[in-house]
């Protein structure tokens, strides 16, 4: 990781007697771009707020840029923030609202214009936008100017609190990529707060997912996906297999486990996948949905294979989606396949699903 | 809700806007075209008499008379609006903003005030500004001479009341103003490196001009009419508008000339409050002033 411009360490956060962040802390590098991702009253839009400025932690350590940001106000930060609901002035045009941080530190005025015709054009906004108010903006259009108005006098960290979580699926796609390639471009660093696990995924360097005020997991996209520290992250993204699994140390290091639904040979996962975390005999299995598929009799053998009927399929576009009932699994396994105008099997059918030993994962029930 | 054009043929709808209709025509539009009638006629011998005349009008605008009160009335107006937004704009943003669950009890105390008899308020300011009185009394346990503030029955205590009864106004449309500003909104502001001070003169402010020209419209107005103060606090000494016109309908007997003075105010006074719904209602590109937005 680069050198770290935001370090907060331990940070508690106190309401009255409700403790929103216990003892959080977190590194965001120059340049990165960290997603805090958790169900609302994770504490991540409080520690947002405590990095901007707007709420003091009740004790830890914050710095920012190298200096301690302790009594420092909002004003002083070198970061700005994104608001949830944009918070653009009503009262003044597009081009008063992305000028006004120039206008606070009294930029020049010619300066200013340009760095705000500049910022207009990095948005791909319209220039003759510069004279409208905000309520005469798309909702899209809202968002860019907020995103210039944070950007216009060069933060070193930029703070985005859910901001496309008003958007319809098809603008926040567009503006997800835009935010990528807008935060590749600038070298800022980038803080995300969402409650979307895939959003974070597709745009963060680093993810770190929190629950009840503490921070659960930091990591790649792919460390949190494919090795989630336990069941609530591995679960977090949405539909996927989790079986309850009893288990033993095997030969090497390697982990060997049992479930009376799955049909094994070889039972054994090696050390590498899984949580270093796991106690005890038991715990549970991860098998991403995409990674089940059909087994069709006769054909080669997976390294595991389960027994079901399918309860309802979805077609999704781009994949497939069964659920298939297994007896003694209290909830449908999810088995994601490729799209195909062939649909393999009917809604009643019998069916075998296998996966393959690469694709598991053992975690702390 | 849009309302369609055949709406007028809706008989449930004419049942229920025409009684109010005809209460409006015959209470409110029907005197006041009979006050503008009584302001061609003139005043003989303490009686009526139908001339159909500009006598009176040449009258009103032609006696300095009549001016120097008008403009007294308008000055005093004004200096009573200034006094009483300054008055009521930090107590609104107390309320909106500082005073957390404690805003419901002040919000209660001010509407009792608020509710209690004139009339008794503005005796009441007596008992405090008399030259022995509460106020006084308490100058002199502080080491002024007695009777420091003898201001009772002059224009200063007309204010005085004046501001006292009316500031509640400006006080409830800037509340309702300021509360309805997102709070984000500063947040952004001081996340863009503004001061306190800076957010409150680019942010709060212009976002609480419909709650101040309301508050501002309704106190000139009310002003423009004061009777109780002049006439309690201010001795009679300097008689406003209002007196001026009772003085001509109950003491001279001169209908035609109190017609006129009340047409004047009137006027005056729509006038004011057309530019205050103008100011509010001025379109600022796509943000649409509404008169919803004081409430």
């Amino acid at each position: 990781m680069p050198s770290a411009i935001i370090e907060a360490s331990r940070i508690i956060k106190d309401y009255g007697s409700f403790r929103a962040l216990h003892s959080v802390s977190l590194e965001v590098g120059t340049g990165e771009f960290v997603a805090l991702v958790g169900p609302s009253g994770c504490g991540k839009t409080t520690l947002l707020k405590i990095i901007a400025g707007f709420e003091e932690p009740t004790s830890g350590e914050l710095k920012i840029a190298g200096s301690n940001m302790d009594g420092v106000p909002a004003a002083k930060r070198p970061v700005r923030m994104v608001f949830q609901r944009l918070a653009l002035f009503p009262h003044k045009t597009v081009r008063d609202n992305i000028g006004f941080p120039l206008k606070l530190a009294k930029t020049e005025k010619v300066e200013a214009d340009r760095r705000v015709r500049a910022m207009l054009d990095l948005m791909h906004l319209n220039p003759s936008y510069l004279g409208r108010y905000p309520a005469q903006l798309s909702g899209g259009e809202q968002q860019r100017v907020a995103l210039a108005r944070a950007l216009v006098s060069r933060p070193g960290v930029l703070l985005l609190d859910e901001p496309m979580s008003a958007l319809d699926v098809k603008l926040k796609k567009s503006l997800q990529a835009e935010l990528k390639n807008l935060h590749r471009n600038l070298g800022t660093s980038f803080v995300l707060v969402t409650h979307d696990l895939e959003e974070a995924m597709m745009l963060a360097d680093r993810i770190c997912v929190m629950r009840s005020g503490r921070v659960l997991q930091v990591g790649t996209p792919s460390e949190i996906y494919y090795r989630p520290v336990d069941t609530f992250v591995a679960s977090f993204i949405g539909d996927t297999n989790l079986f309850p699994v009893s288990i033993a140390n095997g030969q090497g290091g390697s982990v060997a486990f049992s479930s009376p639904i799955i049909a094994c040979d070889s039972a054994i996962a090696p050390k590498a996948q899984c949580s270093p975390t796991i106690e005890g005999d038991r715990a549970s299995l991860l098998v991403r949905p995409e990674a089940m598929r059909f087994v069709e009799a006769g054909n080669a053998q997976p390294f595991a294979t389960l027994n079901g009927k399918v309860e309802e399929f979805f077609i999704k576009g781009a994949s497939i989606q069964f659920r298939i009932r297994v007896d003694g699994h209290p909830v449908p396994v999810v088995m994601d396949l490729p799209g195909t105008p062939n649909i393999p099997a009917a809604v009643g059918a019998d069916v075998t699903i296998g996966f393959d030993r690469s694709d598991v994962f053992l975690l702390q029930e | 809700m849009r309302i369609e054009h055949k709406s007028w043929r809706d008989p449930l709808l004419i049942g229920a806007t025409v009684p109010l209709a005809l209460i409006m025509i015959l209470f409110f539009v029907v005197p006041l075209i009979m006050t503008g009638i009584l302001t061609f006629q003139s005043s003989r011998y303490y009686r009526l008499a139908w001339t159909w005349d500009l006598t009176i009008w040449r009258d009103v605008f032609g006696h300095s008379h009549y001016w120097v009160v008008m403009l007294r009335t308008l000055g005093m107006s004004l200096a009573c609006v200034v006094l009483s937004v300054l008055i009521a704009y930090p107590v609104a943003y107390g309320l909106a903003t500082r005073l957390g669950s404690l805003r419901h009890h002040v919000t209660i105390l001010i509407t009792f005030a608020f509710l209690t008899d004139t009339v008794l308020k503005t005796f009441g300011w007596i008992l405090v500004l008399d030259q022995n009185g509460v106020l006084n009394w308490g100058l002199s346990h502080l080491g002024f001479e007695p009777g420091a503030v003898n201001i009772l029955f002059t224009p200063t205590a007309t204010l005085i009341g004046m501001v006292y009864n009316l500031a509640v106004y400006p006080i409830f449309t800037l509340y309702l103003s300021l509360a309805r500003i997102d709070r984000d909104l500063q947040l952004a502001a001081y996340d863009a490196g503004a001061s306190r001070f800076r957010t409150f003169f680019e942010v709060t402010l212009p976002l609480s001009r419909p709650g101040l020209y309301a508050g501002a419209a309704l106190v000139f107005v009310l002003s423009l009419g004061a009777f109780l103060e002049p006439k309690v606090m201010g001795g009679g000494n300097a008689p406003m508008a209002s007196e001026l016109i009772n003085q001509s309908f109950s003491t001279r007997v001169n209908w035609p000339l109190g017609a006129a003075l009340t047409l004047v105010l009137i006027v005056i006074g729509s006038a004011s409050l057309a530019l205050s719904a103008a100011l509010t209602l001025r379109r600022r590109g796509g943000e649409q002033g509404r008169l919803s937005d004081v409430g």
